[in-house]
């Protein structure tokens, strides 16, 4: 079930209708069932994958919190992951390293070829499984108390707003909002809905419009070069964002409207004046996530530089991976890794040019300069992320400035067409569309933009929320697009 | 939480008010896209069926008119493209929604040509029962006679609602789709610019080059075909034709295919229904493959002559 189908459209009125009708006591039970309804409805056998995974990891934490030391914890930490890790493996990353493995083999000519498995990837798994080895890596080192009801467990891991794309909760920040009963509360319902109006706006007008630009090209992209490939990859970084964002605000407004506070997943990250700055607002659950399970055991950046360096690049070969079984992935995990180490790495020498320059006097300035450096790196890195294929990538990150001095129509057609006869109100719609998102964007990273609204007059603001749901149904682009991060 | 329902209900109550009455206007007035009108259109008693090249080549108003007499309406253009209506279980599970519940007398000309028969031969190879097109529009629709088909504009309406609104002027309109299915391409006719039309059948035949190159008919395919006319069969009278397209897809078609007109017409003869080809008759293109609108006016009206004589006509000829 999409966020952005009508089958949500039913699915979410019913069950928060029902949510505030029923017993305090009852609401948590329901929302469970909910819970495993909304996953059942992509593929019911998989449902049984993850009732499996959520007793084994329940039964490991109970366990765990009835020995003393982490020695005697470790079998079952061990237990739990090998799990959690292997089900991951086996569903997302078999079939990558039989075919890297069958690829090298083939290339020393070795009698070799492991067989592929023929498994669909069960949504959300790389989301809950991170959110499981979490819950179970805190109650090992005796951060959190094991929880003991297997009903809220099962809701913890299965929690239909962040199911299947996050934001991944921690059972420190998640379990006590689930022991809680929660009442009706205006404001937190009325906030919620707003969210997800902005969300579904963020999805069906700006995301999967500027897909229509980005996709003829990333799908032949050796038909294009020069200005053509600019503007695909430029289409994408607003994609992604919009497509991500959106999907989290549907995901933190959907829970907020039951009651429940998601963590942030983005702080406006287009507005980032470093890599490490984007990495701080983009996604951050994750980037929360590979900190304090993967960086910090592995020495963070306590021990030399070169083993900080070495840290960094670890973390980012991961986070490529996480995202999904292609070298493409990794590829752009290692970019970003690459960029830190050098931002690092350069910081003096940046420091000393900006003053040098005078830009150190005009912060403003450079603030703007430094957000435009790193966007232009992140959108350069996204080409990573969206190519079909490693040579794809390799061809457009070579041609984006190739050919300036003739641009063929034939290409600006080719790149137009997924727009349609009318590329032009087309285009228009995406111009507002992205200006009104970075408008919100420039406002939120001032301060609340609820909080501006709210001094809005409220005819107003009632005309603003009625033109964003007039926008979203008669600009948005429906018709079953799933979100980007679904896949992962 | 009074207070909010009702302000939710009250701003859904004008959203829905405001956002219905434009949809219902461009509904109205407006053009949707080159497949909607025909899930909107009320079950129908004759059908046109196959892929692009009868979707646009065949005027069921034409054979309406010439042979309403003797066969029950509605009539119906229900053919798509290659990619969304090869014979097929999707494809015959959509006509079987479709056809008029009763219909009794009706007629069912079945566009067949070696492309909507073939498969890929890497599916055929390792999957040899997958239909590559399972997921597609035509298969999965449910709804398939309702005005306004909202099950079709929430899912496959692949442009915004408000562009219905712009295309409410059919001058300016390229492609037309009308409401009894033909779908009109509405460019002037590239036979007077050679170059143009040169350039048009260089680039379809290179889309069809590689189809030919790693295509094999598809036995799952010739059986769909099979079912279909045995479906349609107890509903009226079947008529498979072969289309005309432009000479060199036609030589690319014999090339592929070379006894496919024979093999047709041991099907049609097993079956007791007509198979007529006009594979090699020349009608002006668009594109080298598809009829131009004034070639669909003749071929139709062709094609209806023909079906009154070989209606009257011994089976099998």
């Amino acid at each position: 079930m999409l966020f952005n189908s009508l089958h949500f459209l039913v699915f979410f009125p019913l069950v928060v209708g029902l949510y505030y009708a029923l017993p305090a006591r009852w609401r948590a039970p329901l929302v469970l069932l909910a819970s495993y309804y909304f996953y059942f409805s992509w593929r019911p056998e998989y449902t049984l994958l993850l009732a499996a995974t959520t007793l084994l990891d329940y039964y490991s934490g109970l366990r765990m919190s009835r020995l003393r030391t982490q020695a005697q914890r470790r079998p079952w930490l061990y237990l739990s992951l090998a799990s959690n890790l292997g089900t991951l493996f086996l569903f997302k990353y078999f079939n990558f390293f039989r075919d890297t493995a069958n690829g090298l083999a083939e290339a020393l000519h070795l009698p070799m070829a492991a067989p592929a498995l023929a498994l669909v990837l069960p949504v959300g798994v790389s989301f809950y499984t991170f959110q499981s080895v979490a819950y179970i890596v805190d109650v090992y080192k005796g951060k959190l108390e094991a929880e003991r009801n297997l009903g809220r467990f099962a809701l913890f891991v299965a929690f239909f707003p962040q199911l299947v794309a996050g934001p991944i909760e921690r059972g420190s920040q998640m379990l006590p909002q689930l022991r809680q009963s929660h009442e009706f509360d205006y404001g937190g319902v009325a906030s919620g809905l707003r969210l997800m109006a902005w969300g579904m706006f963020k999805k069906v007008v700006i995301a999967d419009r500027l897909a229509l630009l980005a996709n003829p090209v990333f799908d032949h992209p050796r038909r294009f070069d020069s200005l053509a490939l600019v503007l695909a990859v430029a289409a994408f970084t607003g994609q992604i964002y919009a497509d991500f964002s959106g999907y989290t605000d549907l995901a933190r407004g959907s829970a907020r409207v039951l009651g429940y506070q998601l963590v942030l997943n983005f702080r406006q990250p287009y507005l980032a004046t470093s890599v490490g700055d984007f990495w701080r607002r983009w996604h951050l659950s994750l980037s929360n996530w590979f900190r304090d399970y993967v960086y910090i055991p592995l020495g963070g950046s306590r021990r030399s530089p070169a083993r900080n360096y070495a840290n960094i690049l670890i973390v980012f070969l991961l986070s490529g991976l996480w995202h999904g079984a292609s070298w493409t992935f990794v590829v752009w995990g290692a970019l970003h890794g690459l960029y830190l180490v050098a931002e690092n790495w350069t910081a003096p020498i940046r420091t000393s040019l900006a003053k040098l320059t005078g830009l150190a006097a005009r912060p403003r300035l450079h603030r703007v300069l430094a957000s435009a450096a790193t966007v232009a790196l992140v959108a350069y890195a996204w080409i990573f992320f969206r190519a079909n294929s490693l040579p794809d990538a390799f061809y457009i990150s070579t041609h984006l400035f190739r050919g300036w001095g003739k641009l063929h129509p034939a290409q600006l057609q080719g790149l137009l067409a997924g727009l349609g006869r009318h590329f032009v109100a087309e285009l228009l719609v995406a111009a507002g569309a992205v200006a009104l998102l970075a408008v919100a964007d420039y406002r939120a990273e001032r301060g609340s933009v609820a909080a501006w609204l709210a001094r809005w007059p409220a005819p107003l603001r009632w005309a603003s929320y009625l033109g964003l749901l007039l926008a979203t149904l008669y600009g948005g682009v429906f018709g079953s697009n799933q979100f980007i991060y679904f896949q992962f | 939480m009074t207070k909010l329902l009702l302000r939710v209900a009250l701003l859904l109550g004008a959203v829905g008010l405001l956002g219905g009455l434009g949809i219902w206007l461009g509904l109205r007035y407006g053009y949707v896209d080159a497949f909607y009108a025909r899930f909107a259109a009320q079950p129908a008693g004759s059908l046109v069926l196959g892929t692009s090249r009868a979707a646009q080549g065949i005027k069921p108003g034409v054979l309406a008119a010439r042979l309403g007499g003797r066969y029950q309406g509605p009539w119906l253009n229900y053919a798509f493209t290659l990619a969304e209506s090869p014979y097929g279980p999707g494809y015959l599970g959509s006509i079987q929604r479709k056809l008029a519940p009763g219909t009794r007398h009706g007629l069912f000309v079945l566009a067949v040509d070696p492309w909507s028969l073939s498969m890929p031969a890497a599916v055929l190879d390792k999957r040899p029962l997958v239909f590559p097109e399972a997921q597609s529009m035509v298969s999965q629709l449910r709804s398939v006679s309702q005005s306004p088909n909202l099950d079709y504009l929430a899912h496959y309406l692949h442009k915004p609602f408000y562009q219905l609104l712009l295309d409410t002027d059919p001058r300016h309109v390229v492609e037309r789709l009308h409401p009894d299915g033909w779908l009109e391409i509405a460019i002037p006719p590239p036979t007077a610019d050679t170059a143009l039309l040169r350039r048009r059948t260089a680039e379809k035949l290179a889309t069809y080059r590689p189809i030919a190159a790693n295509s094999r008919l598809a036995a799952v395919r010739l059986l769909s075909l099979w079912q279909t006319i045995t479906l349609l069969k107890q509903h009226g009278q079947v008529v498979l034709v072969r289309l005309p397209t432009g000479a060199a897809m036609a030589a690319l078609e014999d090339d592929y295919q070379p006894g496919f007109d024979q093999l047709m017409g041991q099907a049609a003869a097993e079956q007791h229904v007509i198979y007529r080809s006009y594979l090699h008759s020349p009608y002006a293109t668009n594109d080298g493959n598809h009829l131009t609108r004034d070639a669909a006016e003749q071929f139709s009206q062709r094609l209806a002559t023909d079906i009154t004589q070989l209606a009257a006509a011994p089976e099998g000829e």
